[in-house]
């Protein structure tokens, strides 16, 4: 995935909208009932609206990580200096192809890929049932970082499965919504994969 | 319904004094992820109204998951708690996990900082 953070900065005002960063999943939960009523609506505003947030998102990120270059990378110009600068230009050349990129596939998304991509964006775990679920587990507090990586690690494995399980459905020649059968299926090729952790039956010599 | 999950110790991990009945499998606590879930899975490519059992499949995969990467994160680093660190290294084999938490934390510490300086610059003025 493209780290819209190695973009370069444009004003700072744009640093105000990132409070609301989609990725940290702050009142997202919430959130979205909003947007699907002005999607009803009209398309053109929330449209534009789409893309611009990646793009705020990304340059406000920039800001803050600007800063942090100019201070490292001003002394004198010795050549160890210049090959990790050298990678870092490359690096933010690449994100910014890709991130202009994604601004031209969403925008010609119709309107039920551009549900879908939202939802897609949007949806996580809400953080205080993580945090209850895994404090319950281990008797102790847990921070604030392991919450945010857990629920993160837990809707990729979501997506892993529900991918596994699409493909499962139509090599069935059977159409979503998924049954309880794709799933099992999905589980059991993940599995083998070694994709699902299971710490249960260890005893695998020779198996 | 009997072998949703085929493991027979899953019974034990839903165990929270409500009483002692094995038959009922899982879900036997309340459902905790199924407005997510279910926003989640559309998301990810299924119908916009996915079946409610295929939602609690999932999330009793969800919350084993958890469970599992918990216990194991326990198990290293500093015993009996658990870290950041811990999970970045029990994740480390599968790349996509691996981006996304180093990602999800890089972009949390930029934002701290970004609220940090905004704060700063309005107490300022």
């Amino acid at each position: 995935m493209a780290d819209p953070a190695r973009i370069k900065p444009e004003d700072s005002p744009e640093k105000e909208g990132f409070t609301n960063d989609e990725h940290l999943k702050t009142d997202e939960t919430e959130h979205e009932p909003e947007p699907e009523t002005s999607a009803d609506g009209s398309k053109e505003p929330s449209r534009q609206d789409r893309p611009r947030d990646l793009n705020t998102e990304g340059e406000a990120a920039a800001a803050a990580d600007d800063e942090e270059e100019g201070t490292s990378g001003q002394p004198s110009a010795k050549r160890l200096k210049l090959e990790p600068e050298k990678k870092k230009e490359k690096r933010q050349k690449v994100d910014e192809d890709e991130i202009q990129k994604m601004q031209v596939l969403v925008s010609s998304f119709s309107e039920e890929q551009l549900n879908r991509y939202e939802m897609y964006r949007r949806s996580a775990f809400p953080k205080a049932a993580i945090k209850r679920l895994i404090q319950s587990i281990t008797g102790s507090s847990v921070s604030q970082n392991v919450v945010i990586a857990m629920s993160g690690i837990s809707k990729v494995f979501v997506g892993e499965i529900v991918e596994e399980a699409l493909d499962v459905c139509e090599k069935w020649g059977e159409t979503p919504p998924l049954q309880p059968k794709h799933m099992r299926e999905a589980v059991r090729r993940l599995k083998s994969r070694d994709q699902i952790p299971n710490s249960k039956y260890k005893n695998m010599l020779f198996h | 319904m009997a072998d949703e999950e085929d493991e027979p110790g899953f019974e034990e991990e839903l165990d929270d004094g409500s009483g002692g009945l094995d038959a009922a499998g899982h879900g036997r606590r309340k459902r905790l992820f199924s407005k997510e879930l279910r926003c989640m899975m559309y998301g990810f490519g299924d119908d916009q109204n996915p079946y409610t059992e295929s939602v609690d499949i999932l999330e009793d995969l969800v919350i084993e998951f958890i469970t599992e990467m918990t216990h194991k994160a326990m198990s290293i680093g500093r015993q009996g708690r658990v870290q950041v660190e811990d999970i970045v290294f029990l994740i480390r084999k599968d790349p996509r996990k691996f981006a996304r938490v180093k990602d999800l934390l890089t972009m949390n510490e930029e934002l701290k900082r970004a609220r940090k300086a905004f704060d700063e610059a309005n107490y300022g003025s």
